[in-house]
């Protein structure tokens, strides 16, 4: 995978890499032979690409890297290619809220009816010692949380509906 | 590796509540730590400086690197015992950095009871002669004990992991090529008069240090023979004479020097190579995890939250994502050096133990260390579970944890509860370091069910007697039950039986475990070979 870099907000693919006599920054647009060396100035360098010479200066941030050149400073961000291209997960959410394991209902914290927002806590189960907070797994509205506090249920029990989303 | 994103809102209500739950937890355990380091019976400070005797913290600072760290085991040792009256064990341990190399360090502490070896005592020194054992590193005792407690003499001395063990260790570090030193700042009587003489070298102070196999005293009563303690086991006897003391140092400041340029003859092995990264501090604050540890015990967290707090740059690579989801695995660097952490996040079913066992066959393969996550409160129960073989898989993930080759390191970060704390590399599962969390419980199962199940039991056997019990009665036999279980399961228990290498402000993790990784790196790691897995 090439490195994704996105420079003043636009995204670019490139990879360094060595030819035995220079670098050669791989791009989209084709290969380009260049030498970077370190200049007298903290954070100097001199660039030579293409029979040309450019002062620049470079500074390194936690999120992003600055480069100073021809009057001009970029910022320079490296993007996971991993994450970039991961798209979009899940897809459709389930409607219902499914037990995970067996266990008793501890507290309730919506009813039927109500209009409620994604991650909000519907209800806490406990089972092997451990409270666990169901939440909504999208906005919506309860159709049914069939069980009280007290209730104990089975494996894959339905324990919170919501009401199907309008087309 | 990416960056794990963190869901937190520190200005959630919740995370402030936990955050003041912790914060108080913490005070007044960083106020018990400083106690047992620091705090001393006027009389006994008097009696030490009589002796014309350094502390046994000032002897640390005159041994070890200035400015360089001291990773100390179980402070807290024996908090629970001997009614608080012998803190830390009347010992420190721990590892720390002489001359540039990591070594191991047991030192008498002379301010508590002069030093005596009560049961405790012996636990704390075995343990770490086997963390000197495991991870290959050489040993500095510091010598200065009144010998054996004798009103608790059979728990000091005949079993198998009691005084014996002391020496035996160091018989089979010195066979496994690891140097020892020892330094004599008191009285090595007995038993103890092998420390120094079962060590490579040893230095004794003049004026204090003294090594017999018996006192003035027991001499004077077995044969009659009167005799001082100069005469009979001093520094100048033993070095001129006998030959059971290597240096004489006419202080204790001559006496650490001579051991730190010892340190810089021995030979330098060259550690053990892993994956290494730049090194990087994590992008959250680890403080925030005061706010993520939730203030009740039985509340779920999702511990990647946790891990985005300890590892570099809250970097993470998550191994089979969204299976097995209870149990998180995945790699991340710790202080540079590549780990495969296993997390829990939930109970563990049948499909999280094959994920462990196969992510922990993984880092094996590829000679990465295993950091555990302990929040486990067992292997899942019931008839569904047991169809579908849940012991079978548990028992896969036993043999891939146990059969592990490489350096594995644990942290108790909330619940340690049955069968989950064998999966998880509890105490009995060789990891090299065990920390836990100041707010952590550990037992065979929680304090509720176990008293519950206690009460039950009484209650049954007395209705078969014919007696109806009442409400009140009920809560009688019940909540003395509960009261100890409760006591029983916390942190300060385990950590005063030596059940785990101390307790750590959470803040504190990511350099316990950092250190721990780099000491482990001073032993080989072996080739992967593992028993017979149950498929």
């Amino acid at each position: 995978m090439r490195r994704i870099y996105q420079i003043d907000g636009e995204e670019t693919e490139c990879w360094l890499s060595h030819d035995g006599r220079s670098m050669i920054l791989n791009t989209p647009d084709g290969a380009i032979p260049c030498q970077l060396d370190a200049a007298e100035a903290p954070g100097g360098y001199t660039l030579r690409v293409r029979g040309r010479t450019y002062d620049m200066r470079v500074a390194v941030g936690p999120d992003a890297t600055f480069v100073h050149l021809n009057g001009q400073t970029f910022a320079i961000g490296r993007v996971d290619p991993a994450e970039r291209l991961a798209g979009n997960d899940g897809g459709a959410v389930d409607d219902r809220i499914v037990a995970p394991m067996p266990g008793v209902v501890v507290s309730v914290n919506a009813k039927a009816g109500d209009q409620v927002k994604e991650g909000q806590p519907l209800l806490v189960i406990e089972s092997m010692k451990l409270e666990t907070s169901l939440t909504a797994p999208r906005d919506g509205v309860i159709a049914e949380i069939p069980f009280a506090a007290g209730d104990s249920f089975g494996l894959k029990a339905t324990l919170a509906q919501l009401a199907p989303e309008e087309e | 590796m990416r960056r794990i994103e963190s869901q937190i809102d520190t200005n959630a209500p919740d995370f402030k509540a936990n955050h003041a739950a912790m914060s108080e937890r913490l005070k007044e355990f960083h106020a018990r730590q400083h106690a047992t380091r620091f705090e001393r019976p006027q009389r006994d400070i008097d009696r030490l400086a009589r002796q014309n005797k350094l502390g046994v913290r000032e002897r640390l600072k005159l041994l070890l690197d200035p400015g360089t760290p001291f990773l100390e085991f179980s402070t807290l040792a024996a908090c629970r015992e001997y009614d608080g009256a012998v803190p830390g064990a009347a010992v420190v341990t721990g590892i720390g950095i002489v001359q540039g190399r990591e070594v191991a360090i047991h030192a008498n502490d002379a301010s508590v009871k002069g030093g005596a070896w009560y049961p405790h005592t012996v636990k704390k020194i075995v343990r770490l002669l086997d963390v000197a054992l495991e991870n290959r590193l050489p040993v500095i005792h510091i010598c200065d004990s009144a010998g054996g407690f004798l009103p608790l003499q059979h728990g000091v001395f005949p079993d198998r992991y009691l005084g014996g063990r002391v020496f035996r260790n160091q018989v089979k570090l010195s066979q496994a090529n690891i140097p020892q030193i020892a330094v004599v700042g008191g009285h090595c009587t007995a038993g103890g008069a092998y420390v120094p003489t079962l060590s490579d070298y040893n230095i004794i102070i003049e004026g204090t240090g003294a090594i017999f196999l018996g006192g003035p005293p027991l001499v004077k009563a077995a044969t009659g023979e009167e005799v001082g303690v100069q005469e009979l086991g001093g520094a100048v006897m033993h070095t001129s004479v006998s030959g059971t003391g290597d240096y004489r140092a006419a202080t204790e400041q001559h006496a650490f020097s001579l051991a730190r340029e010892i340190v810089s003859q021995w030979k330098r092995t060259p550690k053990t190579i892993i994956e290494t990264a730049t090194f990087e501090e994590p992008y959250y604050d680890p403080k925030e995890l005061y706010g993520i540890i939730p203030k009740d015990r039985k509340t779920q967290f999702d511990m990647r939250e946790v891990l985005a707090r300890i590892v570099d740059g809250s970097r993470f690579h998550e191994y089979q994502p969204d299976y097995g989801t209870t149990m998180i695995c995945g790699f991340a660097h710790i202080w540079g050096y590549k780990v495969g952490i296993l997390a829990n996040n939930g109970v563990l079913f049948n499909d999280s133990s094959l994920k462990a066992a196969h992510f922990m066959q993984l880092c094996n393969q590829n000679r990465t260390p295993l950091v555990f996550f302990q929040n486990i409160t067992g292997y899942m129960v019931g008839r569904e579970y047991e169809e579908r073989g849940i012991a079978k898989d548990g028992a896969k993930m036993l043999m891939a944890q146990g059969g592990s080759v490489v350096p594995k390191f644990t942290v108790i970060a909330n619940a340690s509860y049955g069968a989950g704390n064998y999966g998880m590399c509890g105490r009995a599962w060789d990891a090299r370091t065990l920390f836990m969390w100041p707010q952590a419980e550990i037992g065979v199962m929680g304090a509720d069910q176990a008293a519950n199940t206690m009460a039950d039991v009484k209650i049954r056997q007395l209705q078969r007697e014919g007696k109806e019990l009442t409400e009140e009665e009920i809560a009688a036999i019940r909540d003395p039950v509960l009261e100890k279980f409760r006591q029983d399961v916390e942190a300060y228990t385990s950590t005063s039986e030596l059940w785990d290498d101390g307790i750590l402000d959470p803040a504190d993790t990511r350099n316990a475990l950092g250190m721990s990784i780099s000491a482990s790196l001073n032993a080989p790691i072996d080739d992967p070979h593992y028993g017979i897995f149950r498929l």
